[in-house]
């Protein structure tokens, strides 16, 4: 590294060189390989001392989990195509809601508080209401997910329109730019990082409220399997579709980290020591 | 618009209030065209605020502000492409590459793409960045980013540029040689520049008229500077002593210092 191009380091704050990144990343997949490992042997000693209604042993997991891939396979692709439906609308309308919050004199202040009431509304009501509002399943799911990942994408995107320095907003206006152009040079590039932000705080979420969402309120889908497998005393099935869930989580942030990574490359990533 | 006679900014009885504090008070002061004029003064002598009027940021309560004939306020959009600012802090745009924050202002100002980049570049080069140009902002130094800050500004190709302590922020070495730099390409290129700064060595290193305001902002004192007094030591640091009386004599408190 030349000169140049060598990242300045301040106080408490160390700016991490490239091969350090790959490093660390090594260092957290082997702990999270400590992890699983530790996990599926106190599973296997548990297994040993209680009943299999209880407490399976992982290959008996494992087993259920083959099983579960190659006759049920649907269900996954239908689960995850509802989730992945659900978030980029989320996405598109959020973002949308967010920039006229932030922007709109007229519109903005009612948004918002429509916004805030939204995000005081409990996940179950939504449930609860969807499955009196929609007769269609695939409807239900889709209105559960939307009114419950919205407002995250609507107040963090607010929130990254409120950090955009003045300074930024003046250099601007010296080129007298139109409010499209400052849309398209700065609002939008400054908002990429608070909608990653959001896609990877609400995954996990998303997840788990698609399965709460299948449960309640549709007969295909992983948490209807979930509810049936519950209902026919399969624990090991139960636990074959929590893990295989864990690993469609940990697939989904890692594909948000590296597109993050793609698009997101004029970051400095720093390093608190 | 202006013809040659006329003044290319004027400002006359410049009045401007914030609540009760006074930040303008009757400022009357001329620009002519192709000329470099420092405005010098204490921090809160009011010389940014005069900066924001004369790129039609804020309005003025009282008088009048013209810039290339018209009221840069009222007529915000006249002067899009006339004039181009660059700030005491680089301001440049973390997600785009050096050359691409070079064409900013011609991307706002919707020239062809082909042009837009090869301009960029030219530009690059004048500042003296040839190499950089993939460099995102946080790879560049301080000095770096200040030229990227500047090639951004005159890519445009405005008949005039305002320097908002542009270079203060900058080591002493670094800050004169950008400082001599830019002036040669301002006057290669016949520009138009206002400059505001704190530092008495900006002023007198780059400047051909010097107005030195007091707080509120009012000219207390006006100089003239060519190359022939420049050469001159003992006349150039008479002028030193004299701008430094008219600023108030705390000079090394304020950061006002050679």
């Amino acid at each position: 590294m030349n000169a140049m191009s060598k990242p300045l380091d301040k106080p408490g704050i160390k700016l991490a060189a490239k091969p350090a990144e790959g490093s660390a990343g090594r260092r957290e997949l082997i702990a999270l390989a400590v992890v699983i490992a530790g996990l599926a042997l106190a599973m296997e000693i548990g297994s040993r001392f209680t009943e299999d209604y209880i407490l399976p042993s992982p290959v008996v997991v494992g087993r259920a989990l083959i099983d579960l891939l190659t006759v049920d396979y649907m269900h996954v692709v239908i689960t995850l195509g509802r989730l992945g439906m659900a978030i980029v609308f989320s996405l598109i309308v959020g973002v949308t809601i967010g920039l006229l919050m932030g922007t709109s004199k007229k519109a903005g202040p009612y948004l918002k508080s429509l916004v805030i009431i939204d995000t005081g509304i409990p996940a179950l009501s939504w449930m609860l209401i969807a499955v009196f509002w929609f007769k269609d399943p695939e409807a239900r799911i889709f209105f559960i997910l939307t009114v419950i990942l919205l407002p995250f994408y609507a107040l963090n995107v607010y929130e990254g329109l409120r950090a955009i320095p003045r300074d930024w907003v003046d250099m601007m206006e010296s080129f007298r730019p139109s409010r499209l152009q400052v849309m398209r040079y700065l609002i939008v590039p400054h908002i990429v990082p608070y909608i990653f932000l959001t896609t990877k705080s609400v995954i996990g979420y998303a997840i788990r409220m698609v399965i709460f969402a299948e449960l309640v309120a549709s007969a295909v889908g992983i948490g209807s399997r979930m509810s049936f497998a519950q209902s026919t005393f399969r624990i090991d099935q139960v636990m074959a579709w929590t893990f295989l869930l864990v690993i469609l989580n940990l697939a989904l942030q890692s594909a948000a980290n590296l597109a993050e990574k793609r698009l997101l490359k004029w970051r400095a990533e720093a390093k608190v020591r | 618009m202006t013809n040659a006679s006329q003044p290319f900014i004027s400002l006359k009885n410049v009045y401007k209030q914030f609540g009760d504090y006074v930040a303008v008070d009757n400022l009357s002061m001329e620009v002519h065209r192709g000329e470099i004029v420092a405005l010098l003064g204490r921090t809160g002598a009011g010389k940014s605020t005069v900066m924001s009027m004369l790129m039609g940021t804020i309005a003025c309560d009282a008088g009048e502000v013209r810039v290339a004939g018209v009221d840069p306020c009222q007529e915000f959009d006249a002067l899009r492409g006339k004039m181009a600012v660059s700030f005491q802090t680089d301001r440049l745009l973390p997600w785009r590459t050096a050359v691409e924050n070079v064409e900013l202002g011609l991307q706002i100002l919707n020239r062809p793409k082909a042009e837009t980049r090869r301009a960029a570049l030219a530009w690059l080069e004048r500042v003296k960045l040839k190499g950089t140009e993939d460099k995102y902002v946080h790879e560049l130094s301080g000095g770096m980013r200040q030229r990227v800050s500047l090639a951004r500004a005159l890519a445009v190709d405005p008949e005039l540029v305002f320097l908002d302590e542009s270079f203060s922020q900058l080591d002493h070495v670094t800050s004169q040689v950008l400082r001599k730099d830019f002036a040669q390409i301002v006057r290669t290129y016949g520009k138009t520049c206002v400059f505001v700064t704190h530092r008495i060595e900006d002023a007198l290193d780059i400047a051909d008229r010097i107005f030195v305001l007091a707080a509120p902002a009012r000219v207390c004192l006006e100089l003239q500077v060519d190359a022939q007094l420049r050469a001159d030591a003992d006349v150039m640091s008479r002028l030193h002593d004299d701008i430094a009386h008219a600023i108030g004599g705390e000079e090394q408190e304020e950061g006002v210092h050679e």
